[in-house]
């Protein structure tokens, strides 16, 4: 058996071309692989990190964004841990989509999945969408927020590693709860969410 | 005091003749030391004067080598300046020669091209196009500025300019020849001209025109049979055998089309065009492909009513209507649909392959090669072919969705009791088998898709059908609970099985809802053995459709999705156990509990006298037998793993109610000994009625009967912390099950060091 404590499924998902392939390159390989073609359905990659002195092994699946792959896409939800929702700050439409996306999280996603809002090409000049907006549709939806630049490697790895570590505490506190218990019951709060690393948390400050 | 060293004496110091003395006794220590150190010194002498002798000896013999090694280097010093002599004039040799052979080829080209545009005209007015090509094909050989440069200085000039001209002329003609000549040909269809016009292009170092036009005729014979085919498929009559497939069939036709041009005419072009085409001529009939592609889905679309089934099917599952299909009606496109796509899948990596090697024979040049094979990728993962079939694959995936939701829904409207198959009597309910054979017909008939996403996709979507709706069934069965009452299980389920074959239900109420629970507690343990079973067979249907096709990167893909599979075995898992309590507070014990006190209240007391002691226990018989009716009438209806965990929970039921009991009655020896004896016969019941060993359950109470037979307190000693006996129980309960005997002094019992 291969050793790690907890093996936790992370979704990326957003509109073609804001860079999710880029994210998780950068993150898993350390590259930013420049004209990086679109995605075809689906893609995984494996990422094992250490959360203090804890082995985590993040299978992080790389969702095509173009609208014929969806039923693919789709069929990812509802076993994620984590969703993160892509958008690109230099591109108004891509915001403008947020909605659309928060609809399929809400109709396929577990409603205990952690639901992250990214701002990614922080590196372009060009940015359409301030900060304060982005956070401000996160709180607004209870989602964490951050924004990154995969071309920069900005974020990134802090991006992967809060949500390990949110996972982490998510499992521990959800391990007592009666395991007679069905379907899922109540969605989790984020503000009840214990406060151990939330100092330091980039998400604090939205909580 | 006197100091160390003579050097520094300080005579003052010599104050007494004691100092004098001591002073005195240390000089000559140091001269008899000094003496010993000249003397080792001398000894070395003669050594050293027999060295120097030799020395001097050698010394004049090294001189004659100094001159030689002077006259040596004399003598290396100019052969080198030699040998730079003549390699310079061996250098001078090589030009020159390369100049006259220079000078040859020039001679040659000259009267070549003397000849060349003699023949050129003869052989255009003669109409032969191969000769002239040839001629021109030598002309575009020569180096033409070179030319001019040394017809000049030979002033040849004149003669050879006007030659040059007319071959200009003649190529410019030529190529409109041939070009406009293959064009005749092409509409005539008279297929040997073409050929013969298509090898004369690369003579003319028209290589790219060349293709284009042969290709784009390869491309209009390819659009003529694929029109042809599309129309047959159209026409196609219902009771047709291949009428459910005509359009994966015409699309198959398309693609083997391109397979055997490209079979036909690779040799061909490799002969005359040489290696590294096949990247353009597909790019050419890529563009084909694309074109005859998009009219068959078209067509597809149309006559299957493929846009309105999808819209219909994708309202409904996003809850905008209740209009609904027939999962039935869905079954022979969705068959189609996986052909369509694995035909494209197979195609595709035809032409990967026949590409790929064509680069990798040609291009010598990593970097070259890198970017045609990136050229490659984007010609193929961009191609409308690709395109459209990703949209009907994202499409087949709803609609195979819809199917197996659809479809269990019907199952589950549909479930009714039934016997279990082979040799087992016990009650299921037919829904188990039905969704299984649902789940596994849909992924199996994924599996012909050979696209590994839509694989996964329905691979992940049979697991959320089964995690969540599947389990939340059987739970919610299981939440109505085990009704309680008088009447047994057994006759409750004689009577239902009874009503089996007569046809009709008649049962009470309880009885049927007892009999329900029984059977979806069946199901659920029979549902974790489908999920096992149905994990291997898919693991082994994968193998043998994807045969060598997969990479490792895609095996894990699809073997991580499969690990849904798992989530699902938890979830049933976590139901099972759930309808396990129901039974054990509804059904178990209440039971346990008036065994227990009529076994109890059979004998008054365990203090009791040496000849009181019994072998046989009647009190314990009795127990034994309700436990055993008990059972059987569970054996009939659960399915063996049920059972098994039935009575595992019934033992563990029994162990926990009776130590709570014996911790308040009092034993003498022989007391405690009558109860171990009551309890080996317990045990030894249990035992024979399962294949589990049930002695761990039990290993508390037997700890328990070892205390209650200690002849001594001291006695403990003797089995604590030694031997093999690991203790279950903790010290405290070792001293209070102590004091439960009366024949035992407390003190003792609190001196004991445990």
């Amino acid at each position: 058996m291969e050793d790690y404590k907890f093996l936790f499924k992370v979704v990326l998902v957003g509109n073609a071309g804001v860079g999710k392939t880029c994210l998780v390159r950068r993150f898993t390989q350390g590259l930013f692989p420049p004209g990086q073609g679109a995605t075809i359905g689906v893609d995984f990659m494996i990422k094992t990190v250490d959360i203090n002195g804890e082995k985590v092994k993040l299978q992080i699946w790389d969702t095509a964004g173009q609208e014929r792959f969806r039923s693919i896409t789709q069929s990812y939800y509802r076993s994620a841990h984590a969703l993160i929702l892509v958008y690109d700050v230099s591109s108004q439409p891509t915001f403008d989509c947020l909605p659309d996306w928060l609809r399929e999280i809400e109709e396929y996603a577990n409603v205990k999945v952690l639901r992250v809002l990214v701002g990614n090409k922080t590196d372009r000049e060009d940015r359409e969408i301030p900060t304060y907006v982005g956070e401000d549709f996160a709180s607004r939806n209870n989602m964490y927020f951050m924004e990154t630049s995969a071309k920069e490697a900005d974020n990134v790895e802090k991006l992967f590693m809060e949500i390990a570590h949110a996972l982490i505490e998510q499992a521990k506190v959800r391990e007592p709860v009666s395991k007679y218990e069905g379907s899922p019951g109540q969605a989790l709060n984020l503000n009840n969410r214990p406060q151990t690393a939330s100092n330091e948390n980039c998400c604090s400050r939205l909580l | 005091m006197a100091s160390q060293s003579i050097d520094l004496i300080d005579l003052s110091m010599l104050k007494t003749f004691e100092d004098i003395d001591q002073f005195e006794a240390h000089i000559a220590a140091k001269e008899v030391e000094c003496s010993e150190k000249i003397y080792d010194l001398m000894k070395t002498r003669d050594d050293i004067e027999i060295q120097l002798k030799t020395i001097s000896q050698r010394l004049s013999s090294l001189k004659p080598v100094e001159a030689e090694a002077e006259h040596f280097a004399e003598v290396i010093k100019s052969t080198a300046v030699l040998a730079e002599d003549v390699s310079a004039k061996v250098r001078q040799l090589d030009k020159s020669k390369n100049r006259v052979a220079e000078c040859q080829q020039r001679v040659n080209d000259l009267l070549d091209l003397q000849q060349c545009s003699e023949g050129v005209a003869t052989e255009m007015q003669n109409e032969d196009y191969e000769k002239a090509a040839g001629h021109v094909h030598r002309f575009l050989t020569i180096d033409e500025t070179k030319l001019k440069h040394t017809a000049r200085d030979v002033s040849e000039g004149k003669n050879m300019d006007a030659s040059f001209h007319k071959l200009h002329h003649a190529e410019e003609q030529l190529k409109l020849v041939v070009s406009s000549k293959f064009d005749d040909a092409v509409r005539e269809e008279d297929v040997a001209s073409v050929e013969r016009f298509f090898k004369i292009f690369p003579l003319l170092n028209m290589h790219e025109e060349g293709l284009k036009r042969f290709t784009s005729y390869l491309s209009s014979k390819l659009r003529e049979s694929s029109q042809k085919n599309l129309n047959g498929a159209k026409i196609t009559k219902e009771s047709d055998k291949r009428a459910s497939v005509i359009y994966a069939d015409t699309l198959t036709l398309l693609f083997e089309g391109i397979a055997r041009i490209v079979e036909i005419h690779q040799p061909l072009i490799e002969t005359y065009y040489g290696p590294g085409r096949m990247l353009t001529v597909m790019e050419y009939l890529q563009k084909e492909c694309d074109f005859e592609s998009k009219q068959i889905i078209e067509e597809f679309r149309k006559n299957r009513e493929f846009n309105k089934k999808i819209q219909l099917v994708a309202s409904f599952m996003s809850n905008k209507s209740d209009n609904k299909i027939d999962p039935k009606d869905l079954d022979l496109v969705l068959s189609e649909l996986t052909l369509l796509n694995a035909r494209t899948e197979l195609y595709a990596r035809f032409v990967r392959r026949r590409v790929l090697s064509d680069i990798e024979v040609s291009v010598t040049d990593e970097a070259e090669k890198a970017k045609k094979i990136a050229f490659l990728e984007k010609l193929m993962k961009d191609s409308e072919t690709l395109r459209t079939m990703q949209l009907l694959l994202g499409q087949y995936i709803l609609l195979e969705q819809y199917f197996m939701a659809q479809s269990v829904q019907k199952a589950v409207e549909l479930d009714c009791l039934v016997e279990a198959s082979g040799e087992d009597t016990y009650v299921l309910s037919s829904m188990t088998d039905d969704v299984f054979f649902i789940v596994k017909k849909c992924i199996k008939r994924s599996l012909g898709s050979q696209s590994v996403d839509g694989v996964c996709a329905v691979i992940n979507n049979a697991c959320g059908i089964l995690e969540s709706d599947f389990a939340d069934l059987l739970l919610n069965q299981l939440r109505q609970g085990f009704p309680s009452g008088y009447l047994d299980l057994a006759q409750a389920y004689s009577v239902i099985s009874a009503s089996f074959q007569q046809g009709k239900i008649q049962a009470s109420d309880i009885e049927k809802s007892r009999t329900q629970f029984v059977a979806y507690l069946n199901n659920t343990d029979v549902s974790m053995e489908y999920v096992t079973s149905l994990k291997s067979s898919l693991d082994k249907s994968i193998n043998e459709s994807f045969g060598s096709n997969l990479t490792q990167y895609e095996k894990d893909k699809i073997a991580s999705c499969l690990s849904g599979l798992g989530s699902v075995n938890i979830r049933l898992k976590s139901v099972s156990e759930f309808g396990f309590s129901q039974l054990r507070s509804s059904a178990v014990k209440p039971r346990v509990k008036p065994w227990l006190d009529t076994f109890f209240h059979a004998r008054p007391s365990y203090e009791i006298a040496d000849e009181d002691f019994m072998d046989e226990s009647a009190s314990m018989q009795t127990l034994i037998s309700d436990l055993d009716s008990f059972f059987k009438s569970f054996k009939v209806c659960l399915s063996p793993s049920t059972y098994e965990a039935f009575v595992a929970m019934v033992t563990n039921e029994i162990s926990i109610q009776m130590e709570k009991v014996l911790f308040k009655i009092k034993f003498n020896r022989i007391g405690g000994l009558q109860f171990d004896k009551e309890l080996r016969l317990l045990v030894g019941y249990l035992t024979s009625s399962t294949t589990w060993s049930v002695r761990d359950k039990f290993a508390r109470l037997t700890q328990f009967t070892i205390l209650l037979t200690l002849e001594k307190v001291s006695e403990v000693s003797d089995y604590w912390g030694k031997g093999p006996v690991t203790w279950r129980l903790t010290v405290t309960e070792v001293r209070q099950i102590l004091s439960l005997r009366s024949d035992f002094r407390l003190d003792d019992i609190k001196r004991l060091k445990l």
